[in-house]
């Protein structure tokens, strides 16, 4: 993702004075281009997987989901941090973060719309989406995801507009604080809702836990913003808005918080998990020794690398704070990983039967041998269709950097 | 009325019968299997436990529950797995279910939901079984229905019929009167994953 901006970056460059007054140079456009490539790329590949069906993925009866489920839950999470960022100073009437308002809204909308298209391209059936609609069961947290997903976008759009109009005096500041408030909650919700897609599964060690909830709220608030930090960087840069580095190390301290919170909320899973040395146990071993210690240890490497950058003073250097950030982004992403992975990779039934090519993922021998590493991997048309949903995230901000009035009122 | 089937554990051999026998009458689909003997004893199927003179082997004849309180049933948005009101089988619309595997993840049963990755296919060129049987379709998830088609017509569900060992009861666990009823109130049976609090609809007497 840092690509793209990067491209933009190296490319206005030269003719930085004069992109001040245009909203973006040439650059932006190139970037639009190539987002709009591969996002076409992506739903050719998503046509193809359609027509030949989803047996060319990596997913299969007993890991019946994969990549995609989990750049949902990533997705969503990465919606998060705009819309608090710009909200909370809002809704609590305190100082903000310079004038980030407005692109950091604009980063949530695109991450709600990729994380919507995860969802679809995940699906079986999607020309049959009207269901939701006609015979909708409201029981599933499915269909309240659903219904808070389009909930927070219609809510994120409604507040960039209102932004932009109180600019020019049209909105009043208590209608923008109103707005802000009900996109704060709203956007509390929508993590809980996505947690509780998992967490209210009995039927997974490792998903059936009450702190999921709070635990995705705050994943949530450090890849949010993290993100929001490097597009904030990365803007500044190409000089398409300036931020004082107060500003970006007013975040870094709240990113810090976060991500400790983040770790402190997994030690408390994984000692409730393991102290009583039942089943949770199992838990445990898979991520400390097992097939997806790899992705654990990583994460905690990545998570403690950003909480030093952002508490040791000397070194909140803006080239510092971009790598924090991105460390954070790919923890919690690895984070994704080893909740989708390590539901499905503890069997409650464990017993030998029938393996055929749709069982499981490495079917070719037994149970046992099937579990022994990672039970699930994509392929590369999942990878390929992932990377087009992710080129559709950055068309819709880059777009909306085109063609929006978001830079910081003067 | 809750339907429901009694498995006899020291009855059943292994033998597979009643999972060929469910896949032929509900012409389920090439590589998937809606019922499965499975083995408790060495890794792979069908093979020993332990070494010679211990060695042990067990079988478990594993198919959906058909849950009093169905996991899948209360997660579906589109409310493509429903449990019959008449009966208490859980059934599944595969016109309405739209591919979102909801189900699969919340049922603590591992494997006896399936999905068709792939275009359905025939192990011939034409379908077997029971003319009635929903037509399978691609995309959309599937299950053991306690066969319900047969059941419409007052049959029994094809995998009791072949079981060669006689190890497999059916009936109304609701009715005093049946021979589930029975055996369940008089010999000593389990359900699978008790703890997860689904109350399935097939015992195994042990």
């Amino acid at each position: 993702m840092t690509e793209n901006v990067a491209a933009a970056t190296a490319a206005s460059a030269p003719s930085r004075s004069a992109s001040y007054a245009r909203a973006g140079g040439k650059g932006l456009t190139i970037g639009i281009v190539i987002a709009a490539a591969v996002t076409v790329v992506g739903i050719a590949l998503w046509v193809m997987q359609l027509s030949g069906g989803l047996v060319q993925t990596g997913m299969r009866n007993l890991d019946s989901w994969g990549l995609y489920i989990t750049g949902f839950m990533f997705f969503v999470g990465l919606s998060a941090g705009g819309l608090i960022i710009s909200s909370v100073p809002k809704a609590f009437g305190v100082s903000g973060f310079g004038g980030i308002s407005k692109v950091a809204v604009m980063t949530s909308i695109a991450c709600t719309v990729a994380a919507i298209a995860f969802v679809v391209i995940d699906l079986g059936q999607p020309l049959r989406v009207w269901e939701l609609f006609s015979s909708s069961n409201f029981s599933s947290p499915l269909m309240w995801d659903i219904i808070v997903l389009f909930v927070y976008l219609i809510l994120s759009v409604v507040y960039l507009w209102a932004q932009i109009r109180a600019d020019s005096g049209a909105v009043s500041t208590k209608a923008l604080r109103v707005v802000s408030v009900m996109a704060l909650v709203c956007a509390v919700m929508v993590h809980s809702v996505t947690a509780w897609v998992f967490s209210l599964q009995i039927a997974h060690e490792f998903w059936y836990t009450a702190l999921l909830g709070p635990w995705f709220v705050v994943s949530a608030l450090v890849c949010g913003t993290a993100l929001v930090m490097i597009a904030a960087a990365a803007l500044r840069a190409a000089g398409y808005l300036q931020l004082d580095e107060k500003y970006l190390v007013k975040m870094a301290k709240l990113l810090g918080v976060f991500i400790c919170v983040d770790l402190y909320f997994f030690g408390c899973d994984l000692l409730t998990s393991g102290f009583p040395a039942g089943e949770g146990a199992a838990v445990v071993d898979m991520l400390v020794s097992g097939p997806l210690s790899t992705f654990f240890w990583a994460q905690i490497v990545l998570s403690v690398v950003t909480a030093v950058v952002c508490f040791v003073p000397g070194l909140r250097t803006t080239p510092l704070l971009i790598v924090a950030s991105a460390c954070a982004i790919v923890a919690i992403f690895l984070k994704r990983v080893q909740i989708l992975v390590g539901g499905f990779q503890l069997p409650n039934l464990d017993l030998a039967g029938p393996l055929t090519s749709l069982t499981i993922t490495n079917w070719n021998g037994t149970m046992a041998s099937a579990y022994s590493g990672m039970v699930y991997f994509p392929t590369s048309i999942e990878f390929g269709i992932a990377l087009g949903v992710i080129g559709l995230g950055f068309l819709i901000f880059l777009l909306g950097l085109k063609l929006l009035p978001l830079k910081p009122a003067e | 009325m809750r339907m429901g089937m009694v498995i006899d554990l020291h009855r059943c051999v292994g033998c597979h019968t009643c999972s060929v026998a469910c896949k032929v009458a509900n012409n389920v689909p090439k590589e998937t299997w809606w019922n499965r003997v499975l083995t408790d004893g060495g890794e792979a199927i069908d093979t020993l436990g332990g070494e010679y003179p211990n060695a042990s082997i067990k079988f478990f004849p594993v198919s959906c529950q058909h849950c009093e309180n169905p996991a899948c049933v209360k997660v579906c948005p589109v409310g493509a797995t429903y449990k019959d009101p008449a009966t208490g089988i859980v059934r599944q619309d595969y016109d309405k279910c739209i591919g979102c595997r909801m189900c699969m993840a919340a049922c603590p049963y591992t494997g006896v939901r399936s999905f068709n990755w792939e275009e359905p296919q025939n192990y011939l060129d034409h379908n077997l079984g029971d003319a009635d049987a929903p037509e399978h379709q691609k995309h959309v998830v599937e299950k053991c229905t306690f066969c319900y088609q047969r059941q419409a017509r007052g049959e029994e569900p094809a995998c009791m019929e072949l079981c060669m060992a006689r190890a497999r009861f059916w009936g109304d666990l609701d009715d005093p009167e049946s021979d589930v009823f029975k055996l369940v109130h008089s010999r000593e049976s389990i359900t699978l994953l008790p703890e997860k609090g689904t109350k399935p609809s097939v015992y195994y007497l042990v």
